[in-house]
């Protein structure tokens, strides 16, 4: 029984909506059917007074006109035609009785169109549009209403007045079927026209209540994705958290790790400086060990400082100051601060002429110093090598930065990790270094990416977009 | 929402009376039209002093006619019809009022331009209404058929209601005669509608436009 409801549910309430749309679109048609004969009222008012004015204008007694009575006919009879549709057109749209009264006064206006114009055959047509007009109502009713005010028209007016709807003074008594077929036979045609309009209708209406159905069917998933979505924001949010704190221990296991062996050092020095001076402070100034102490104190409180500057910058988020900066001087400010290594050659290929980017000078300093110093750090001992800093770009153009090394290269199995933070094959390191740099590279809009022959060295390419050169222009 | 039954009822009476309105109204209207103008004996022999003189011979129509009366339109359509048939076997004359203070202008409008446009048919003014008060026609689109020997043969109008035209028995009547070709049967009367010739208070009474 599951499976029959899953099935009929859905069927039955699209069966219901498609009821529900045809009869509105009906209702909405017949509603501007009945604005549409409202306005049609009057203008057929106004067209029955000028017909009046232009065929009958005055009566005549001698030389004395009065108004004729076709033209009192055309303004009072009219008038009453036309206020009595229109109120129910304005006050009860749609209803039943609306239309039925459209139809009836339609009619009696084929009447009075056909008096005013002195009985013309011509004007006998107006019951044949008046009927196409009333078939826009798709109500087959309302035809069959009209049908039978015109044949009631008939039949009175040919009993009472032959020759004003025959042409003939003795007509045949059947003469009306006459009449009345032809009108039929337009009512056929105008309900198969009708019949064809109320189906093209359903099926709108079914096509719309699918349409529906299929629309809420998709909403209901779309929330479900939402609600998933939010879900495995939730998971990623506690995930990242997670991470967070994994990372926090990791780093202050590096750290502490970093820390301990500097700080250790400092303490072993301190310890024979304190008992060194204790035991005698004039005599220590003679001991060629306190100075060989002292200098081991500063060397690991400044790696200790080291430490803690790196992490520092890693974990700062300070937006790139960007200003017009020349990049050969920079380079060339930090080959100065990288420490030189015997037997490699640091060089500055960067052209004289190259335009001026913009760059956070601070910030790009850093970038430049650490992936020198990691380049000259790269070079086997006791082997001779050369870095060299190259740049290129145009005003208009990206920009590129490369820092090249013929040293050992980076093993296939490492490369991958080496932008991660507390990543470090050194035995020295924070792990931090490149990680600052791509951080830094990051928030100028730049990519950097590298390149590495184990044996042969390695390549490391900044890429900075076009804009960097179009600020600095 | 269920519509109050005072407002229903009011529709309802409302409907109803609109009908009535509607039934009085074309009642009035299709009494007008067929509410004929007044008549006057026609002289039984043609009058000696009417101008022009008739046709020696041959039957003569007279029609007098309102220039300005919609009506008459309508008479002279199915005078028209009447020549037609009558193959030239008919002297006919319109004779349209030229009331006194009247311009020629005022008589010789579109109606005057249509009756001369029918063949056989001759269109004169008739000066005060002189014409008119001979003949005894006191309606537009009085029409008097006098045969061959100026005896009077028919006497009224050509259509069957105010400014309708089509058959009527009338017109019938005027070519049966003209059929019978010199037959000595008696007056064929019908009733005329058109507006007043004149304002006699009596005329005036009856034939309202």
């Amino acid at each position: 029984m599951k499976l029959s409801e899953d099935v009929s549910g859905p069927t039955v309430a699209l069966k219901e909506r498609a009821v529900l749309l045809f009869r509105e679109h009906l209702g909405a048609v017949r509603r501007r059917t009945d604005r549409l004969f409202a306005g049609l009222m009057l203008a057929q008012w106004a067209f029955g007074i000028l017909v009046a004015l232009f065929v009958a204008p005055y009566g005549w007694e001698g030389k004395d006109g009065a108004p004729h009575a076709h033209v009192y006919a055309a303004l009072f009879l009219g008038a009453a035609l036309t206020v009595f549709p229109i109120a129910l057109a304005r006050w009860r749209p749609g209803d039943a009785a609306t239309r039925h009264g459209v139809a009836l006064a339609q009619m009696l206006w084929s009447s009075l169109l056909i008096h005013l114009t002195g009985g013309r055959v011509e004007t006998h047509f107006h019951v044949f549009v008046s009927l196409a007009f009333l078939a826009l109502y798709r109500d087959p009713w309302v035809l069959l209403s009209a049908t039978g005010a015109t044949i009631a028209d008939h039949i009175i007016r040919g009993f009472l007045w032959p020759e004003s709807v025959y042409g003939v003074v003795d007509p045949e008594w059947w003469r009306f079927l006459e009449h009345a077929f032809w009108v039929g036979i337009l009512d056929m045609v105008l309900l198969h026209a009708g019949r064809g309009m109320r189906r093209e209708m359903r099926e709108v209406a079914v096509r719309r209540a699918e349409l529906e159905l299929a629309r809420e069917r998709e909403e209901e998933k779309s929330a479900a994705l939402d609600r998933a979505l939010r879900e495995l924001s939730g998971f990623q949010e506690h995930l990242i958290r997670v991470e967070k704190l994994a990372a926090v221990g990791q780093l202050a296991a590096s750290v502490g790790h970093e820390l301990r062996n500097p700080l250790a050092a400092v303490r072993n020095a301190h310890a024979y400086l304190s008992r060194r001076l204790s035991r005698d402070v004039i005599g220590a100034a003679d001991d060629p060990r306190v100075p060989q102490f002292l200098g081991v104190m500063e060397r690991e409180l400044g790696a200790c400082a080291k430490i803690i500057s790196d992490l520092l910058d890693f974990a700062r988020e300070r937006p790139p100051a960007l200003q017009p900066c020349p990049l050969r001087p920079l380079v060339d400010e930090a080959i100065g601060v990288v420490p030189p290594r015997e037997g490699v050659r640091i060089i500055n290929e960067v052209p004289e002429s190259l335009p001026v980017p913009s760059l956070d000078k601070e910030q790009f300093r850093q970038v430049l110093v650490n992936l020198v110093q990691n380049a000259v750090e790269a070079m086997p001992t006791g082997r001779t090598g050369q870095v060299s800093v190259l740049a290129e770009g145009q005003d208009a153009g990206p920009w590129a930065i490369r820092v090249i090394d013929d040293g050992a290269g980076i093993p296939p199995d490492v490369l991958p990790k080496i932008f991660e933070p507390l990543f470090t094959t050194k035995t020295r390191g924070t792990g931090l270094g490149l990680a600052i740099v791509a951080n830094m590279v990051q928030r100028h809009g730049g990519t950097i990416s590298v390149r590495s022959e184990a044996g042969r060295g390695s390549e490391f390419h900044i890429h900075l977009p076009a804009t960097a050169a179009a600020q600095a222009a | 929402m269920k519509r109050p039954a005072f407002a229903r009822g009011m529709w309802v009476v409302s409907g109803l009376l609109w009908l009535a309105a509607m039934g009085v109204g074309f009642a009035l209207l299709t009494r007008h039209a067929l509410t004929p103008g007044a008549t006057q004996e026609a002289p039984p022999q043609w009058p000696q002093a009417a101008q022009p003189p008739r046709a020696e011979g041959r039957p003569t129509l007279v029609m007098l006619a309102h220039p300005r009366c919609p009506c008459t339109r309508a008479s002279l359509g199915e005078l028209a019809v009447v020549m037609e048939h009558a193959r030239g076997r008919l002297d006919a004359r319109v004779l349209f009022l030229r009331p006194e203070g009247t311009s020629g202008d005022w008589t010789q409008g579109p109606l005057w331009r249509a009756a001369a446009a029918i063949p056989g048919v001759r269109v004169l003014a008739d000066e005060g209404g002189t014409q008119a008060h001979l003949f005894g026609a006191v309606t537009s689109g009085h029409s008097l058929l006098y045969d061959a020997e100026g005896r009077l043969r028919f006497s009224g109008g050509l259509t069957a209601a105010r400014g309708h035209r089509g058959d009527n028995p009338g017109r019938d009547a005027v070519e049966a005669l003209l059929r019978e070709a010199g037959g000595s049967g008696g007056t064929s009367e019908h009733a005329v509608y058109g507006c007043a010739l004149e304002e006699p208070p009596g005329v005036r009474a009856t034939n309202t436009p």
